[in-house]
């Protein structure tokens, strides 16, 4: 499968860096193609602008400040996120990246002011994430990233699609042990993809 | 009583910039000091660098790049979120925000072996979200509403242990009429006099 990796982490020796070369390194061992979207690396500008928003439903210009990630999206088969959840949600990094390019036409279309969900070219999609947090804390919270792959995402894609989380919590309190155990996990899942 | 208003649209001639003007203006006339941060408009970066990020757990170093925002914060006792809500959460700018902000040692004590995370905007003792929403009350549930959970749970988790929390939405925006808008603008400005 062509995988789309979307990766939102700015410091290139941080355990999100190890987790974001795992996950490349195991998919490409499973014999999938990868484009790896280093959002960082890239310089991927996560702000909506005026423009952007007062064309935002006009079809036929809404992909233009976007238009070589939205091919990226179209051309993907499945997707996997990998991001520290920073303040109990995706860093706006990523969070952009879903104002910007999930766009109408691209993830979804507008039918009388209804959304109707159109991103089916994705029948795979997974997420691996640190939380700074304690789990009892994120589930107190309402776990608001969680909810954003396994409820908002999984609306988006192809229905029934396979949905993946993986979750290190807590990690102001991780050991080396806690983070070797997470790679090992995210190895296996990423083989198995 | 003193409101710090968040507010995040590209758009000055958006209906969102309308709610903002009547969130200030009813915050005002109920006897509030209002100070306005208007994200876009003072062109706020929403991306932590890869320096701040290395500097994340410095305490004091940590506070200098958003030295100004960390004195609004400290100086309100409410907090006014005003936002579109996008793919269910908040726009990456105002996101942004709350993470270059929201920093530790200064807004919260990380977690250690021996203890565990505390809030340190104690003087915060409200917290409003006036927003609108593309979907409709009951998609909105049955998602989660992960952006209202990360400001009125998440946030909230820092401030006041009884913090007062009020949230608004118009939802159905793409169908909304000039009826159902003024209507919403109505409600914002009547439950503001008694917040």
């Amino acid at each position: 499968m062509r995988v789309l990796v979307v990766f939102a982490h700015p410091v290139e020796t941080s355990f999100q860096a190890a987790l974001h070369q795992r996950v490349v390194d195991a998919l490409a061992a499973a014999g999938h193609d990868i484009d790896d979207c280093d959002l960082y690396r890239e310089g991927f500008n996560p702000v909506l602008s005026r423009d952007e928003r007062l064309n935002y439903h006009d079809l036929t210009r809404n992909r233009d400040p976007v238009a070589p990630y939205v091919d990226r999206v179209l051309a993907a088969d499945a997707l996997v996120l990998v991001y520290p959840v920073w303040n109990f949600g995706f860093p706006a990094i990523m969070k952009g990246f879903f104002d910007r390019v999930f766009l109408p036409g691209v993830s979804f279309r507008m039918q009388d002011g209804k959304v109707v969900p159109a991103l089916h070219n994705i029948r795979k999609l997974s997420a691996v994430a640190t939380y700074g947090g304690a789990w009892w804390r994120a589930f107190l919270v309402g776990d608001p990233p969680r909810k954003c792959v396994t409820r908002v995402l999984r609306a988006v894609v192809k229905p029934g699609a396979p949905i993946g989380y993986l979750a290190h919590y807590d990690m102001n309190r991780s050991t080396a042990d806690s983070r070797a155990r997470f790679l090992d996990r995210v190895t296996t899942a990423m083989h198995a993809f | 009583m003193k409101a710090l208003v968040i507010y995040s649209h590209p758009c000055p001639e958006s209906y969102n910039a309308a709610l903002r003007d009547t969130v200030v203006s009813s915050l005002e006339s109920t006897g509030y000091e209002v100070r306005l941060l208007d994200l876009y408009a003072m062109g706020f970066d929403p991306v932590m660098s890869a320096e701040e990020r290395r500097l994340y757990h410095e305490q004091g170093i940590n506070e200098e790049p958003v030295d100004a925002h960390l004195d609004h914060l400290f100086w309100c006792d409410t907090l006014v979120f005003v936002y579109p809500t996008w793919w269910f959460g908040l726009p990456a700018m105002l996101k942004g925000w709350l993470e270059r902000v929201f920093i530790p040692h200064r807004t919260f004590r990380v977690p250690t072996a021996t203890e565990t995370m505390e809030g340190r905007l104690q003087h915060v003792s409200k917290i409003a979200v006036i927003t609108t929403c593309g979907a409709t009350w009951w998609l909105s549930k049955m998602i989660g509403e992960p952006g209202r959970k990360t400001l009125l749970r998440g946030i909230r988790a820092l401030c006041a242990p009884r913090c007062k929390t009020l949230y608004m939405a118009h939802y159905k925006m793409d169908t909304s009429t000039p009826e159902s808008r003024r209507t919403y603008l109505g409600k914002v400005q009547k439950r503001l006099a008694s917040f």
